[in-house]
């Protein structure tokens, strides 16, 4: 077993919001948990897969990753050296070390500035480089995600939805990063640019031995792509395994449902499995209003969580984890 | 066979739409956006319509519902036909086929909802279309059973509630009660689950074809995925730079695709885990149609790729049983 090159502990954030009018000020602020304890640890490598719904805080936790929002406590190691997020030095070396790709290649990439500056953008040392060091860096990068040379000096509207991603992904390679995290980098292509990216993804992971987190609600992709995955529902990881255990043998009841929910030329039995989801509870279980197998235990606590590899967040399983 | 052969006698077709072909007016240019589409969709049947972004979809289900924006858009061939018919391009207007006949239900009820109008003003707009005759507390009584059963548990909150107040899954129920109260024959969705979360668009899909055996309508399914038509549809056109390229009963093109895009397309879902090798799909993207290339349409990217098809565009062709494909390697 090889060192966890990033590892993540107890990582909550939290944003103000403010709630109603002719309010004393001081009321006027409440906070809204968005991330509640994540943690979980990366090996060099890996590909370690994040499934929710819309509103589990899946983006949140990539942009808390390259320090975009500032966590309320967390502990966060990259090569075995702690991070904190009050020091400058410290969010740089994060950002040196942790790249991002985002959903939106449209919103992520300059529309004034050339494919090769965009690029350029993600060399950690420009101002150092000479012309032709710069240049041959850019080319290197551009080549390793299969961008022609010709498109080097077009502007993002001029390229096609796959190629921006590829642009986005050449940008966070230049720099030399370890580290990507993906947040829905398919999610707004056609299926089959979306299988030539996949394809490029899992390519660049064994040339480069890069680690990806990626994040998706996108079963089918998840199930392609990752060697371990982790369940987020409301900001809580719900489950935690292996990706053939989750898909094979899913034991939280929400995953169930998800895996449940999922298209795939196999599927049958459409009209089953169909019965109400409600509101994420605030007391006891989070998933008990949608749980088809709620019981006592899940009124009172909220389930605790084990730390054995294989994890759910469930009473159902409260026995199972005192045996381990 | 034989009984299905009868059967095919017995029904006429819902739907028949023959040579549709839509160009848009560009300034320098026109662009055809459909180029001689067939479609037919017989009483009780899901077809489904599966194409990439620009192959033409969605243009096909505006022109059957005729709320094509002319211009730019026109529509320069075809006929359609609604059971029996002609609604294009002679039309009745006695004949309004709009509401009861054809409905449809588009991607982002957002847009399709009015936002300055209460849920129940919309319904009972829709009733009024669908049901005029229909006394006042009748109406109301028949609003409320129709929301339930689309799923929605509080009716009473939902009815005075204004389209932005819900959640994604709750006003593609609305739309979906709306176009319910109508009864229409045939219902076009347009990408009706893209943009919800996963189970919610399970609940969706598994609602309108529970709904859809009640009612007793056809549906059009136009989508992009290939995995969801898989599971809704029995028969299915694939669709790629404004041509059908194949059509046929679902499970034959699922089990053995004749095209090769829908071979490509088939194998860009990825089902399997990653121990399983790369996805086998050709590099290239969809043509841009203002500069289709000579021939088929598809020889960029095509594998088996023949001189033929460089210069010539190929027919749709009638394959063994219902399937027909337009590729030369079927001569």
């Amino acid at each position: 077993m090889n060192e966890p090159i990033l590892e993540v502990e107890n990582l909550t954030v939290q944003f103000r919001t403010k709630t109603k009018m002719f309010q004393p000020a001081r009321e006027l602020e409440k906070w809204k948990r968005v991330l509640d304890k994540i943690s979980f640890s990366i090996n060099q490598g890996e590909t370690f897969g994040i499934v929710g719904e819309t509103g589990s805080g899946k983006t949140t936790l990539a942009k808390t990753l390259v320090g975009i929002y500032k966590p309320k406590n967390c502990k966060i190691k990259i090569n075995g050296k702690q991070i904190d997020f009050r020091r400058k030095e410290d969010v740089l070396f994060l950002r040196r070390n942790i790249g991002i790709v985002f959903q939106d290649p449209v919103g992520s990439l300059n529309p004034r500035l050339t494919v090769s500056d965009i690029i350029a953008e993600g060399l950690p040392d420009q101002g150092k480089l000479t012309r032709e060091e710069r240049q041959k860096k850019i080319k290197s990068a551009s080549k390793l995600v299969e961008l022609p040379e010709s498109k080097l000096e077009s502007y993002p509207p001029e390229l096609s939805g796959g190629e921006k991603q590829r642009v986005s992904l050449a940008r966070t390679l230049a720099g030399g990063k370890k580290i990507l995290v993906l947040d829905e980098p398919t999610s707004s292509l056609d299926v089959s640019i979306q299988a030539q990216i996949l394809n490029l993804l899992r390519d660049l992971k064994k040339e480069l031995s890069i680690s990806y987190i990626f994040i998706t609600h996108d079963l089918n992709v998840v199930k392609y792509m990752c060697d371990r995955v982790s369940v987020l529902y409301y900001g809580q990881v719900l489950e935690e395994g292996s990706t053939s255990g989750i898909f094979e043998r899913p034991k939280h009841p929400y995953t169930d449902d998800l895996v449940k929910a999922n298209f795939s030329f196999t599927s049958s039995n459409l009209s089953s499995n169909i019965h109400e989801s409600g509101e994420p509870s605030r007391e006891g279980c989070i998933y008990k209003n949608s749980c088809v197998k709620r019981y006592d235990e899940c009124e009172n606590a909220p389930p605790t969580f084990g730390r054995a590899g294989d994890s759910v967040k469930c009473w159902l399983y409260k026995d199972e984890e005192k045996k381990s | 066979m034989a009984s299905i052969a009868l059967r095919e006698e017995l029904r006429p077709n819902l739907l028949d739409v023959k040579d549709l072909t839509v160009n848009f007016e560009t300034i320098d240019k026109r662009v055809d956006v459909l180029r001689d589409v067939s479609v037919i969709i017989e009483k009780g049947e899901v077809v489904g319509v599966v194409g990439e972004s620009g192959s033409g979809k969605s243009t096909l289900a505006l022109s059957i519902i005729g709320v094509l924006d002319v211009p730019p858009a026109r529509i320069t061939k075809g006929t359609i036909y609604f059971d029996g018919k002609e609604i294009f391009p002679s039309f009745d207007e006695k004949n309004n086929f709009r509401g009861k006949g054809i409905n449809m239900i588009f991607q982002e009820p957002l847009t399709s909802l009015n936002p300055v109008y209460s849920v129940h003003d919309q319904m009972e707009e829709a009733v009024n279309i669908g049901e005029p005759k229909m006394g006042k507390k009748e109406k109301e009584e028949f609003i409320k059973q129709t929301l339930k059963e689309v799923m929605i548990r509080d009716v009473e909150g939902v009815l005075n509630v204004y389209p932005h107040q819900l959640s994604g899954g709750m006003r593609q129920r609305v739309s979906i009660a709306m176009v319910l109260v109508q009864r229409p024959n045939l219902l076009i969705l347009d990408e009706p689950t893209t943009g919800l979360d996963l189970i919610v668009q399970r609940k969706i899909i598994g609602l309108i074809l529970s709904l859809k055996e009640e009612i007793s309508s056809s549906i059009l399914l136009i989508t992009h995925d290939l995995a969801v038509a898989a599971n809704m549809c029995d028969r299915v056109y694939v669709m790629y730079a404004g041509r059908v390229v194949e059509s046929g009963n679902m499970k034959d093109v699922l089990r053995n695709p004749l095209h090769p895009y829908t071979k490509m397309l088939k194998n860009s879902v990825p089902e399997g885990y990653s121990s399983e090798g790369p996805l086998k799909v050709s590099s290239g993207t969809p043509p841009d149609l203002r500069e289709l290339p000579s021939g088929c349409a598809f020889n960029p990217r095509c594998p088996f790729v023949k001189e033929k098809c460089l210069t010539e565009v190929p027919e749709l062709k009638r394959q063994t049983g219902r399937s027909e494909v337009a590729c030369w390697l079927y001569e």
